[in-house]
């Protein structure tokens, strides 16, 4: 028999095995998955929570999607887009959009900036289950604000006439950098240090 | 909190949703264990887990491989027919200097979904066969780091967005390949939801143990 304190039971992220961890690194009995150190994951989430901030900055303010219609070359900005579509009376789509490039991550950002704060700093020391589902709905979601970047690509390849034709715009670029790079914190963050 | 040894870790579980703790109860076959706190699936117990994954993952790859050989949409547009497949869409980003878009769409829309149900239908067989317990577990540790890059059902979303937004100019056409990525994608969802990661380990243990060689 081995006597265990619950607190020191954590999941493995790759296999979901139940591992005793062992301080600083922990390998994972069932994978051998090495289960991080957790002040390495904390920097190294801000770090690329940071990265997809910034890169969020150029997506929003640079063309998305650029239309050039017999000559006239016309850029559309994210929220520009929405904007349009609401106008134009597709309002499922325009909400759908606007969930996906601007609610999701913006949500996303402030959740794991809320997370890592609160890592250090003792907020929210009661909601330890709610940290948890916060934590783990920002990672079911976060994928979905990809849809701008395909719808982009789709309409792209679709329509490219002499006379009329779609490319995508810079924020593209930046935009996808951005979602990567948000994945890569929430995937960084150490799930054990919510407290 | 004692168990016995190391091994008896494996009979507990942490919920993924809520991070409560449990321990591992013998249920009957064809039903699943939820979690208490948060109400969330811990667990399924399949006897025939490995014949139904197998199944599933061969059908699916069938249908992405129908998915990926034809149009997913015809329009009209002035007169002009235009079509898409899933290859043109990661193309024209190439071809318009969006390479890392481009690459990006690349892996997450075909290379990752791809390699999900290669990944799936090598693992069920060798499992099927009791082979290659060390391949078996190399190819669930890939899975893992794969499988949420793998965005097949954001993409068919994203096609029916990006027709909505062509209502009006155009004449829309679905091709073959949409209803095929559609059901491609109904699969991926229902073996994701169906057989859990830590139930193929599970699984994997319990054949390698009875051979005797781990
Ligand atoms: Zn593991
Ligand atoms: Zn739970």
């Amino acid at each position: 028999m081995i006597e265990i304190d619950e607190n020191a039971l954590i999941r493995c992220p790759v296999c979901e095995a139940v591992n005793i961890s062992t301080g600083d690194e922990t390998l994972c009995h069932r994978c051998g998955s090495r289960i991080s150190n957790q002040k390495s994951s904390t920097q190294k989430a801000w770090a690329y929570l940071i990265t997809a901030i910034i890169a969020y900055i150029p997506a929003n303010l640079y063309p998305m999607l650029i239309t050039k219609q017999f000559g006239m070359i016309e850029g559309s900005t994210i929220l520009g887009g929405v904007v349009t579509l609401w106008e134009h009376g597709s309002y499922p789509i325009a909400a759908i959009i606007f969930f996906a490039s601007i609610v999701i991550p913006v949500m996303k950002f402030l959740i794991l900036i809320y997370l890592l704060i609160s890592v250090k700093y003792p907020i929210g020391k009661d909601k330890k289950v709610d940290k948890h589902k916060l934590y783990y709905m920002t990672e079911a979601v976060g994928p979905w604000s990809m849809i701008d970047v395909f719808v982009v690509a789709i309409l792209a390849a679709l329509i490219h006439l002499a006379n009329v034709e779609i490319v995508a715009g810079t924020a593209a670029t930046a935009f996808a950098i951005s979602v990567f790079f948000t994945l890569l914190a929430a995937h960084a963050f150490d799930e054990r240090l919510i407290k | 909190m004692k168990i016995e040894n190391e091994e008896a870790l494996d009979r507990l579980i942490i919920c993924q949703q809520c991070h409560t703790l449990h321990e591992e109860i013998p249920i009957k076959d064809g039903t699943k264990a939820v979690c208490t706190e948060c109400g969330s699936m811990l667990y399924h117990y399949d006897s025939r887990l490995v014949d139904n994954g197998l199944a599933w993952s061969i059908t699916g790859l069938i249908f992405f491989i129908v998915a990926n050989s034809f149009p997913l949409v015809n329009i009209e547009l002035l007169g002009h027919e235009q079509f898409i497949t899933i290859f043109k869409t990661f193309l024209s980003l190439f071809d318009s200097g969006y390479y890392l878009v481009g690459l990006m769409s690349l892996f997450l829309i075909f290379l990752f979904p791809l390699m999900i149900f290669l990944i799936n239908i090598i693992l069920f067989t060798l499992l099927k066969l009791k082979k290659a317990p060390q391949f078996t577990k190399e190819l669930l540790i890939l899975f893992s780091h794969i499988k949420p890059w793998s965005m097949s059902d954001i993409f068919l979303i994203s096609v029916l967005v990006a027709l909505v937004k062509l209502i009006g100019y155009a004449q829309i056409h679905m091709g073959v390949s949409f209803w095929a990525l559609a059901i491609f994608v109904a699969i991926d969802l229902y073996i994701t939801k169906r057989i859990h990661i830590s139930e193929i380990w599970m699984l994997r243990k319990r054949i390698f143990e009875n051979k005797g060689n781990r």
